[in-house]
């Protein structure tokens, strides 16, 4: 008998003893390998495409930077359950960007303090990287800095040419109707109605869907987000900040907010509004998309980008199949406000992890990653592979180079941009060529489909940004609140309230949209939403808003 | 004394050595049970504590019952308990009753070729895995989908039905997907139950004049009765793990009051909100219904003096 249970406790020490081996053994951490290389990993808990190991480029900046790191991308799971696993079981890579878990990593101490490595001089392009007042924007509430936001932050000046949001249209409704000027929805939706009556399929045959609506999980932001929009203001994401009484304001109440559904609600009767819309998958939605028989959206552009590349295989862009934005307001008179410039979103960033073995190392690996030659590495690609160099300086791409460039494999096996560590937008440090190449304004203008192209001259336009209306200024220090709400836990009952609109708006909102009676939708929809007490949401919103305008007041 | 106790061992040993390789297995498993059913056991403290991952179990806060109230005063949480239980008995009845039935009509097959043809053909759909299954029910389920092409044909529908949008059809299309996807895999062990009665006793009522029907009612169905108390008995405590993929893959917005199971709001709230305590008291919860349900069919089946599990 005893030695029986010797025996076992034997084993299952042996077992253990193993296991906890096996743990060890995948700790993260960078490796020199035989050329004095550092590698470091990196997880950004956002969809993304790996690239190969052995990637060119990617060894072209180890040379220069001494490093190099192997990044993964999120698959198939929301950006929070990823990171919650990974907190779970307590091993991080040496970066690590949770998007919408960041707040989730601070709280589990999973991220090294940065604001000392910053402070010492060492790092000294990624300490410029930020003004003090925006590195000030991202301590958190124990006075450090935990991530350094990669994003939002054009060199000299902004080159975009793409609006993030709008309410977007295929270029053959508008040359149908003879380029008119659409401002308000109900101009917007008359339209969409008066092309389909007239031409109610494709050159082939298939039917259009005039409208739909993306729905799909966190992405339904484009069925409850526009009327922010549609009333003149910015994107502050979750709720609408008056910029002269500096008090906040919930836009899932207010009339604009009741007016845009009541619209959606007469149009999806009429058989505008795809009624496959709230059920769809994002995958779903994309491939609709792609047959090009949506005619119009609300969506930001960065989430069917690829659509532009598959119409175009089929060729149905001479069918004009491509989406142009069209920044539109609820009344003639409200101010467009789809666009605003760049601000620094405090709520997300890259930071390293407490597995990391090697800080000073990855923060090198970071600031070096911000030196000319490697910001052009990063962008452009090789002198003479990936780009010509003219006379003037001014960097140009040839044809045979873009259709490279827009190759799944080539990219992979060729180009590294790095995307999620922190980079410059706006120009390279030469001040005449664009960081992205993308933006380049010789290139930008000659990548266009050919509809696209006669779209945009026909409203006197030379790029998607300056069709979907002006570039305003940032509205003030606070702006965009999203990157606090963003942060928000189920710990806080504000937190606990927005958890819970969420729930109530995705499902109460189509359900308003379908309903046969109108008012009795909306009051329904109302009840609901009340219960979930929105007020404590406010209150902490409001709070944040005013800490925001007092910290930016010790500033000045 | 000293000489008995020195026999009792010397007798164990003889026999543990005569059991060498057997008692090496047992103890692989007892050892594969201690790790992965036993030891997580302990992180069950989690849900009596605010509990917080800096500080982890042994310096997080505890807080009683907290959790627990705070759980059943979540009138999501009770949506999802009756979420969980219905489509968990939809889904324990339908592949049930679907499985025997097709048990018995298979049996019944005297072509062998053809038996054994619809026999591979049926199991085939349980080596997919959920996710290709969600996939083919989002496109036959589609409004230009098979179903709805052929529900516009036959005139039941004039205009094509959106079976996801409707909340009262969730748990069938769950039930009809599962019973798709498992019966011909669950009608395997009937028929092996069907193969092992003993020939001689459907001559003997071929002698007394029995038809098929008759064969079927009082012999084929008395013969698998054990086989059926027994997985009935094991799959009612399984009745609250009526699924996570089917529901999580197939629900969206507009069904969410009706497609999320236990299992979600423990995915939903313990990984995705961070509230672990939250999460595990959930968790806790369903092992102690699963645990009452099995006691209590056990009990009833004993009362009923059929077979039982212990």
């Amino acid at each position: 008998m005893k030695m029986k249970k010797l025996a076992t406790l034997l084993l299952a020490a042996a077992m253990l003893t193993t296991g906890f081996a096996g743990c060890k053994n995948s700790d993260s951490g960078s490796k020199d390998t035989e050329g004095g290389i550092k590698e470091f990993t990196a997880f950004y808990a956002v969809p993304g495409t790996e690239i190969n190991d052995d990637n060119e480029i990617q060894a072209k900046i180890a040379e220069i930077t001494g490093a190099t790191c192997k990044e993964t991308w999120l698959t198939g799971q929301t950006a929070s359950e990823a990171i919650g696993t990974m907190i779970a079981g307590g091993e991080y890579p040496d970066f690590i960007d949770g998007s919408d878990g960041t707040a989730a990593l601070y709280d589990a101490g999973a991220l090294v303090a940065l604001d000392e490595y910053l402070e010492s001089g060492d790092y000294p392009n990624l300490t410029k990287f930020w003004s003090e007042a925006e590195w000030d924007k991202v301590r958190q509430d124990d006075g450090h800095i935990y991530w350094i936001p990669q994003f939002g932050n054009p060199y000299e000046k902004s080159m975009a040419t793409d609006p993030a949001e709008a309410f977007w249209i295929q270029t053959r409704v508008l040359k149908w109707a003879d380029y008119p000027k659409i401002e308000t929805v109900d101009e917007y939706f008359k339209l969409l109605e008066d092309y389909n009556k007239a031409n109610p399929t494709m050159e082939d045959g298939t039917e259009n869907i005039p409208f739909t609506i993306l729905c799909d999980d966190w992405r339904y932001f484009c069925l409850e987000n526009p009327p922010q929009f549609l009333d003149g203001y910015p994107n502050d994401g979750s709720v609408i900040v008056d910029p002269d009484t500096k008090k906040i304001i919930d836009y899932n109440t207010t009339d604009t907010a009741k007016r845009y559904f009541q619209k959606l609600n007469e149009e999806y009767h009429k058989g505008i509004v795809d009624p496959e819309s709230f059920t769809q998958s994002y995958d779903e939605y994309i491939a609709k998309l792609s047959t090009g028989r949506v005619l119009g959206m609300v969506d930001q552009k960065w989430q069917f980008q690829q659509v532009y590349d598959t119409i175009k295989q089929q060729g149905l862009s001479e069918e004009g199949c491509n989406f142009v934005p069209l920044g539109i307001r609820i009344d003639k008179d409200t101010p467009n406000q789809w666009q605003s410039e760049d601000a620094i979103n405090v709520a997300n960033g890259v930071g390293i992890s407490v597995s990391c073995k090697d800080v000073e190392g990855a923060l090198k690996f970071l600031n070096d990653l911000l030196s000319p030659e490697v910001r052009i590495l990063r962008g452009w690609g090789i002198e003479g592979v990936d780009y010509e160099v003219g006379e003037d300086g001014v960097f140009t791409r040839t044809d045979e180079q873009w259709a490279n460039v827009s190759n799944a494999s080539y990219k992979a096996s060729h180009m590294c941009p790095y995307s999620y560590m922190p980079n410059y937008t706006g120009v390279l440090e030469d001040g005449i060529n664009a960081s992205d190449p993308n933006q380049q304004p010789t290139e930008f203008y000659k990548s266009l489909p050919a509809d696209v192209q006669e779209c945009l001259s026909a409203y006197d336009c030379e790029t998607y940004s300056e069709m979907c209306g002006p570039i305003n200024p940032v509205p003030g220090p606070w702006f965009p609140m999203y990157s606090f709400s963003n942060t928000m836990t189920t710990s806080t009952p504000g937190g606990t309230a927005w958890t819970k609109m969420g729930e109530v708006k995705h499902e109460q909102l189509p359900k308003v949209v379908m309903s046969s009676d109108f008012e009795k939708g909306w009051s329904e929809y109302m009840a609901a939403y009340n219960e979930c007490k929105p007020e404590d949401f406010l209150k902490e919103m409001q709070e944040e808003l005013d800490r925001r305008i007092e910290e930016a007041a010790k500033h000045e | 004394m000293a000489s008995t106790k020195k026999q009792v061992s010397k007798f164990t040993w003889k026999e543990f050595k005569k059991q060498k390789v057997l008692m090496i297995w047992a103890a692989v498993f007892v050892v594969y049970g201690l790790i992965f059913c036993y030891i997580p056991l302990f992180g069950w403290l989690m849900a009596f504590q605010d509990y917080k991952p800096r500080t982890g179990i042994f310096g997080s806060e505890f807080v009683g019952m907290e959790k627990f109230t705070q759980l059943f005063s979540d009138n999501t949480f009770l949506e999802v308990i009756r979420n969980t239980l219905a489509m968990g008995v939809i889904n324990l009845v339908l592949t049930f009753v679907t499985a025997i039935a097709f048990a018995i009509l298979l049996n019944e097959i005297r072509l062998t070729i053809g038996k054994k043809m619809v026999q591979t053909i049926s199991y085939l759909p349980h080596f997919l895995s959920w996710i290709v299954v969600t996939g083919i029910l989002h496109d036959v389920l589609a409004s230009s989908g098979i179903v709805n092409e052929l529900l516009m044909n036959f005139g039941i529908v004039d205009k094509s039905v959106n079976f996801f949008a409707h909340p009262e059809y969730f748990w069938w299309i769950v039930g009809i997907s599962n019973v798709w996807k498992e019966t011909g895999w669950n009608a395997i062990i009937y028929l092996a139950a069907i193969t092992a009665i003993d020939p001689s006793l459907y001559e003997a009522a071929a002698i007394d004049g029995a038809g098929r029907w008759a064969k079927i009612k009082n012999i084929i169905i008395p013969g698998i009765m054990p086989t059926i108390m027994i997985l009935l008995l094991i799959n009612v405590g399984n009745v609250l793990n009526a699924g996570f993929e089917v529901q999580y893959l197939l629900g969206n917005g507009l069904v969410q009051s009706v497609s999320q199971t236990i299992d979600i709001y423990v995915l939903k709230w313990g990984i995705s909100q961070n509230d672990y305590a939250i999460g595990t008291a959930a968790g806790i919860f369903k092992s102690l219904v699963s645990i009452v349900l099995i006691v209590v069919a056990n009990q009833l089946a004993k009362r009923a003096g059929g077979e039982r599990l212990f």
